[in-house]
């Protein structure tokens, strides 16, 4: 007999993923019923991955996505472990300020961080260019160039999970006893020593579960664009969930949106295997 | 029976029959749109007046961004959502193949029919059967500023492209742009495009097919290519937000903009931005391409249609309010009360009656230039996939803008996404 909990599971998780691979492999209006499906193969993914704009605009979000995911990984996970290890440390005043601050910035709603960060990269009148004309660097476009828009949303997304993986970082660094480090530097380990040595290697659980959230939380990104740039301009921060929004809702081609939405959760599976495999080499490695 | 019991199903019976009867009389609409604050509100108070009238109807508005309207009608698609919706004629074919807007009573069909222009009528209906009721018209033309014309030493607006490059290059100085495009905003970036593209003697699609393949199209993608090239026109300048507004709009407010292809609607925009140095915006016919022989334009109509999932009671009252608020007795000097918070914005009302109402509001200098390139004004072209194919055609135009394809590519390009996304909507 099933269990009532993995009844659930099959229920909320697994129905709706499967009925997205089957959607995927039929033209359906996400306004009628399941019933009006009409099967056509793989044609969907051919559309997709075609040269026509149906493709050539999924092979643009995916790739915005990809680019949008690595750079906030990468900036994300040391910026966590730097602020960590500058609030951890008790002697260091206004810890417990700094700790409060980085978090706050998890906690403001989006909309908030929408308005005011549209406002501070505006070219002509924002603040970001006129503190780079201070220190003599000339105005940047931001949003407004396909150059440098995507960039500009990633820097917008550190900004405000860096508090949350802070945390994160504090909690893995918690669980290092002291008695390890006071054995480094007793064997004459040097700072730089004691954190390539002891600290870094005993982080790594920590983030390795920061990596796996930062990028399905990166992955996932859809507010920035939807209140800020419309995926604009020229495309260029057109991301996934965005353009499957735009595809299965406003058009209501059920049958692309689910194509799409099969080919981001793979990649999506293929990302988490390759950190877990890459974590696990190391492991064994050590 | 003793008197507890008689009580007892009297309560019974009240609890049970007292939400029919509540139903049988009093019905909650709906209505939605993408309008600002200061519309929304008199919007509230026509449907008020509406609701004094008819004590047993409730209306209420809920206003959403642009850029979430459809996404909104889309979802809310069932009974639970809103009751009524004002659209972009685009969106009414799919609206319709999908079952989400009901058809209009005879009522409601026969006075769309008598008292709306025949094209306008047209884009409201769906092989024949009307929709929706239509509200405003929008058209496009050259919005100029005065100033810095005469700053430029410019005389008049620009009646030809080539009068157009000219006044542009001169206009181009101290980072101030002769020529304003907008991006990130389909409709903004098409539009435009697609008046010149009109004003050069094409057309996007004809008879269902596109025709970006012609010569007059390539010509028009040209005509962008040198403005991104000469440095007439700095795309950085022209982006558009989920409301349709941000810095292709601030840019022309604060002067530092010379000329930008616009509709009517944005005069409450511009009125508010600029306050008395709106005086300083002029409105000139689309200037002529080489192709050309006559300045023309496109236009595109908004309607309010009634959502399909909602109960008959709803759907018979929201028809009912709708008529009365686009009808001849709920504004001031038979004009309705529609065409009066159309007026409140800058945008033309689309029944002739409320145009006759209106003569002299729409002789304003500013809405004057508009109302005459109605005359020559082509249609958008209202075909199943048009939201897609604006979408696509507004890529392949950043595209351009941004200079990472050509004006060759961007032809072919627009094209092949045209004929391939019209294709996929007749499946």
């Amino acid at each position: 007999m099933v269990s009532p909990a993995v009844a659930l599971i099959g229920v909320f998780i697994f129905v709706p993923m499967v009925l997205t691979i089957w959607l995927s492999f039929h033209q359906w209006s996400t306004q009628t019923g399941f019933e009006a499906a009409r099967f056509v193969g793989l044609r969907n993914y051919e559309d997709i991955l075609g040269p026509i704009s149906v493709g050539r605009d999924f092979k643009r979000a995916f790739l915005n996505t990809a680019i949008y995911t690595a750079l906030s990984v990468v900036a994300i996970l040391p910026l966590s472990v730097i602020f960590g290890l500058l609030v951890y440390q008790s002697r260091v005043a206004g810890g417990q300020f700094l700790r409060t601050i980085l978090f706050s910035t998890y906690m403001v709603p989006m909309i908030a961080v929408a308005l005011v960060w549209s406002k501070l990269y505006s070219p002509s009148e924002g603040p970001l260019n006129q503190i780079l004309f201070w220190v003599g660097i000339g105005p940047q476009s931001w949003l407004s160039s396909p150059d440098t828009a995507l960039y500009s949303i990633v820097i917008l997304n550190v900004w405000q999970q860096v508090g949350y993986f802070t945390v994160l970082a504090i909690a893995g660094l918690t669980q290092i006893p002291s008695s390890l480090h006071e054995a480094a530097r007793i064997d004459g380990a040097n700072p730089v020593q004691e954190f390539f040595g002891v600290t870094l290697p005993l982080l790594r659980r920590t983030l390795l579960f920061s990596a796996v959230i930062a990028v399905i939380n990166a992955v996932q990104v859809f507010e920035p664009v939807a209140l800020i740039t419309q995926g604009g301009p020229a495309n260029s921060t057109n991301v996934l969930t965005f353009h499957i929004r735009r595809v299965g809702i406003e058009r209501a081609q059920g049958g692309l949106g689910s194509a799409m939405a099969v080919m981001l959760m793979l990649s999506l599976i293929v990302v988490i295997v390759l950190i877990f495999s890459l974590a696990r080499q190391k492991e064994e490695r050590a | 029976m003793n008197a507890m019991t008689k009580i007892r199903m009297a309560a019974f019976a009240a609890t049970v029959l007292t939400p029919f009867a509540a139903a049988a009389q009093d019905v909650e609409l709906t209505y939605l749109t993408h309008w600002a604050p200061d519309t929304v509100k008199l919007l509230e108070e026509a449907a008020s007046a509406y609701s004094e009238q008819n004590p047993g109807v409730a209306i209420s508005v809920r206003a959403v961004p642009f850029g979430d309207l459809l996404t909104t009608i889309r979802s809310g698609g069932s009974g639970d959502g809103p009751t009524i919706a004002s659209i972009y004629d685009l969106w009414l074919p799919e609206l319709v193949r999908d079952g989400l807007v009901a058809p209009a009573p005879d009522a409601v069909s026969g006075e769309v029919t008598s008292e709306w222009p025949e094209g306008i009528a047209a884009a409201a209906a769906v092989d024949g059967q009307v929709y929706g009721i239509p509200n405003e018209i929008n058209v496009y033309a050259l919005n100029y500023n005065k100033a810095m014309f005469e700053e430029a030493g410019i005389s008049a607006p620009p009646k030809t492209w080539a009068e157009l490059q000219d006044a542009a290059a001169k206009l181009s100085t101290d980072g101030k742009q002769g020529f304003g495009l907008i991006n990130s905003w389909a409709a903004g970036v098409v539009h435009p495009f697609a008046s010149l593209l009109a004003s050069n003697g094409g057309a996007l699609i004809a008879d269902g097919k596109p025709q970006l393949d012609s010569q007059k199209a390539l010509e028009t993608f040209e005509l962008y290519e040198t403005m991104i090239k000469e440095g007439y026109t700095d795309p950085a300048m022209g982006t558009s937000d989920a409301n349709t507004t941000g810095p292709f709009l601030d840019n022309f407010v604060s002067g530092n903009t010379g000329m930008i292809i616009m509709a009517n609607w944005w005069e409450s925009a511009l009125r508010a931005g600029m306050g008395d140095d709106f005086a300083n915006i002029g409105t000139a016919p689309i200037p002529v391409g080489p192709s050309g022989d006559t300045a023309r334009s496109i236009s595109y109509s908004w309607m309010t249609v009634v959502n399909a999932g909602a109960e008959d009671a709803e759907q018979a009252a929201a028809w009912d309010f709708l008529q009365w608020l686009d009808g001849p007795d709920s504004g001031e000097n038979g004009a309705s009360a529609m065409a009066g918070i159309l007026q409140s914005m800058g945008i033309l009302p689309s029944r002739t009656s409320d145009v006759a109402a209106f003569e002299e509001a729409l002789g304003r200098p500013f809405l004057e230039g508009y109302v005459s390139s109605l005359e020559n004004a082509r249609a958008f072209p209202v075909v199943l996939g048009g939201q897609e194919f604006s979408d696509a055609l507004q890529q392949v135009i950043e595209q351009l803008e941004y200079g990472q394809i050509s004006a060759q590519e961007a032809q072919q390009n627009a094209q092949a996404d045209a004929e391939s996304i019209l294709e996929r909507a007749q499946r």
